[in-house]
C-alpha cells in the first residue's frame, strides 16, 4: 500500500462519519434508561438485584436500629452514622436510622447486601451535587423520599450506527 | 565558590553534550509518574523511570478489612479493568475459605472480565492515539468504549468502580433481556473495530512512528520477565486464559494473539486483536451458560480463613495479576501482596528506549500497556 494511498483510505473513513447520526448522549437534556428501581438485595437467598447504584432510600416501617449497615460501611467509607429520630416504631425501640454522608460514600452497596430487614436500597438517583459539604448529608427523613425521576433514553443501534437518538 | 559536601557524596558528573529531562510526574503525557532522560541531540542515551508517585498503601490497607470489605478498595488501582483485578482476590479468597462457586456465576464472571478487558484497552488505545497525535483515535474508542460500560452498568449498577465479583459469585444476577443486549452491542463494536483499521493501524503515519521503534526480543522479553501483550508482541505464546485456565476459560472457544515483530507497532496491535477475542468469549459464555440457577454462595458473616497461604493469578488486560494472600485464622488477611503486569513491563523502559528518539519516546512508552496507578498500588 502507498503512503498517499493509505492516507486517503484514512481520510475517507473518516469522511463517512458526517453521514453518521451522533453518538453523543446530550446529558442535561436526556437521560440514560436503567433497568428496575435501583439495586436491591434479597436477604433469604443473599443474592441482589440488578440495578442502578445511586443514592440510598430508606423505609422507616422496616428499620430496625440494628447498625448492621453502619458497621459494613465502617472499612470502606464510614459515610453511614446512626441518629436519633423522634418516630416509634415498634420494630425499632431505640428509635436510631442511618443518616449517610454523600461525601464519603463510594456507592458499592454493600449496606444494602448487610440490611436483613428489607429497609435500606437503592435508587436511581445519582444528581447529588450541592452548593455546601452540610448539605450533602442526608438524614433519615430526607432518605425515606422516593426520587422523581425522568429517564427514558435508550442506545439504538441500526446500519447507520449507534445514536442516543 | 566551592560547597563542602557530606562525606560519601558525590556529585554526579555529565557530559555537556548530555542533559538530563524530567518527563512527569505531572506531565499530562507520562501520567503519574516520571521518566528521568538523558538526551544527546535528540537521541536518548538512558532513561530512568522513577514510579510511586500514587502509592496508596493498598496491600496495608487490606490487612485491617475483612474479606468482604476489602472488595471496594482493592478494584481502586485500576478503576477501567476493576473486574479483573478482582477476579484473582476473589478467586484466592475461595481457596482459602473452600468456597463453592455456583456455575452460572463462573459464566457472569468471564463476561463482566471481558467486557471490562475491553473497556480497559479501548481507554488504554484512546490514550495511545492521543500521545501520538491522532485526535480521532482518541474520540472514537472513548466513545465506543461507552456501549460496554452500559452493559456494565445495567450489570452491576455503576460505572467504573463495580465491585461486582465477590469470594462466592457475583453480587446479583443478570437483569432481564441482557444476553439479547449483550449481544447486539458486541456485534456493534467488532464492526466498529473492523473501521479502526483504515484510520489508525494502517495509516502510514502511524505505522512510520511505531514500525521498528523499541524492538524487544523474544529471548529479552522472557529474560526481563515482562507479561501480557507486550510478551505476546515479542513472539511468546503465553496466555494465563490458557496456560492456566481458571472458572470456565477451558469450556470457551478462543485464541492467543501472538505477533513476532516485538516492536511499538505490534505491542499496539495485539491488545486490537485481544479485543476480537474477548467478543468471542462473551459470544461463547452467553450461548453455554446455564439459564437460570445461583449466582452467589451464601457466607456466614466475618468468615475466617485457616492457616493458610494462596497465590492465585489471572490475565488481565495488562498481563498477568496474582495475589498471594496469607491467613492467620483470623478474619482478616494477615498479608496480602499484589503482584501486577504494569509494573513488571516498567523494566523495558531503560532497554527500549536507548537509542530511540526523543519524539518516538511517547510511542515506546504507552505502548507498554502501563498503568501508574497499578505499578504503585
Amino acid at each position: 500500500m502507498s503512503t498517499a494511498g493509505g492516507i486517503i483510505r484514512a481520510l475517507n473513513s473518516g469522511v463517512k462519519h458526517l453521514a453518521i447520526r451522533r453518538f453523543t448522549l446530550r446529558y442535561p437534556e436526556q437521560k440514560l434508561k436503567f433497568v428496575g428501581d435501583g439495586f436491591q438485595f434479597n436477604p433469604e437467598t443473599g443474592v441482589g438485584i440488578a440495578g442502578l447504584r445511586g443514592r440510598h432510600i430508606l423505609y422507616h416501617e422496616h428499620c430496625t436500629g440494628c447498625q448492621l449497615c453502619s458497621v459494613a460501611c465502617e472499612g470502606i467509607a464510614e459515610a453511614i452514622g446512626m441518629v436519633k429520630v423522634n418516630e416509634t416504631w415498634k420494630q425499632n425501640k431505640k428509635a436510631i436510622m442511618p443518616q449517610i454522608d454523600y461525601g464519603k460514600c463510594v456507592f458499592c452497596g454493600l449496606c444494602v447486601d448487610a440490611c436483613p430487614f428489607y429497609a435500606l436500597y437503592m435508587t436511581n438517583d445519582y444528581e447529588l451535587s450541592s452548593f455546601t459539604k452540610s448539605a450533602l448529608i442526608y438524614t433519615p427523613a430526607q432518605l425515606a423520599i422516593k426520587p422523581k425521576i425522568s429517564q427514558d433514553v435508550e442506545i439504538k443501534i441500526d446500519n447507520r450506527g449507534a445514536t442516543h437518538g | 565558590m566551592t560547597t563542602q559536601l557530606p562525606p560519601g557524596i558525590k556529585l554526579e558528573t555529565v557530559d555537556d553534550r548530555i542533559m538530563t529531562l524530567n518527563v512527569g510526574p505531572q506531565h499530562p503525557g507520562s501520567g503519574h509518574m516520571r521518566l528521568i532522560i538523558k538526551v544527546d541531540g535528540d537521541y536518548i542515551v538512558s532513561c530512568d523511570p522513577d514510579p510511586g508517585y500514587v502509592h496508596r498503601g493498598e496491600e496495608k490497607m487490606a490487612e485491617y478489612r475483612n474479606y468482604i470489605q476489602n472488595v471496594p478498595h482493592l478494584e481502586r488501582p485500576v478503576i477501567h479493568d476493576s473486574s479483573n483485578i478482582l477476579y484473582p482476590y476473589c478467586l484466592a479468597v475461595e481457596e482459602l475459605l473452600g468456597i463453592e462457586v455456583p456455575e452460572r456465576a463462573k459464566y457472569i464472571r468471564v463476561i463482566a472480565a471481558e467486557l471490562n478487558r475491553c473497556i480497559y484497552i479501548l481507554y488504554w488505545l484512546a490514550i495511545y492515539g492521543i500521545f501520538l497525535g491522532h485526535s480521532t483515535m482518541f474520540m472514537w474508542p472513548a466513545g465506543d468504549r461507552e456501549l460496554f460500560i452500559d452493559l456494565l452498568e445495567a450489570m452491576s449498577g455503576a460505572r467504573v468502580t463495580h465491585a461486582y465479583l465477590v469470594p462466592g459469585g457475583v453480587r446479583n444476577d443478570l437483569p432481564a433481556n441482557f444476553e439479547e443486549r449483550c449481544l447486539r452491542q458486541v456485534d456493534y463494536l467488532e464492526k466498529r473495530l473492523k473501521e479502526y483499521l483504515a484510520v489508525f493501524y494502517k495509516n502510514p503515519i502511524l505505522i512510520s512512528r511505531t514500525e521498528g521503534t523499541g524492538i524487544l526480543s523474544r529471548t529479552d522479553a522472557i529474560r526481563l520477565g515482562t507479561t501480557g501483550s507486550v510478551l505476546r508482541a515479542s513472539g511468546v505464546n503465553f496466555d494465563i486464559r490458557k496456560k492456566e485456565p481458571y472458572d470456565v476459560y477451558e469450556n470457551l472457544d478462543f485464541e492467543t494473539v501472538v505477533m513476532k515483530e516485538g516492536d511499538s507497532y505490534a505491542r499496539s496491535y495485539v491488545p486490537y486483536l485481544e479485543m476480537f477475542e474477548s467478543c468471542r468469549i462473551i459470544r461463547d459464555a452467553i450461548r453455554k451458560m446455564p439459564k437460570s440457577g445461583s449466582v452467589r454462595t451464601k457466607l456466614k458473616p466475618n468468615p475466617k480463613g485457616g492457616n493458610d497461604e494462596v497465590y492465585k493469578r489471572v490475565e488481565s488486560g495488562r498481563g498477568a495479576l496474582g495475589y498471594y494472600i496469607v491467613s492467620n485464622n483470623r478474619p482478616e488477611p494477615y498479608r496480602v501482596k499484589i503482584s501486577v503486569g504494569s509494573f513488571r513491563n516498567l523494566i523495558c523502559m531503560p532497554y527500549l528506549l536507548k537509542g530511540e528518539l526523543l519524539g518516538n519516546m511517547p510511542a515506546v512508552y504507552w505502548s507498554l500497556n502501563y498503568w501508574p496507578v497499578e505499578a504503585d498500588r
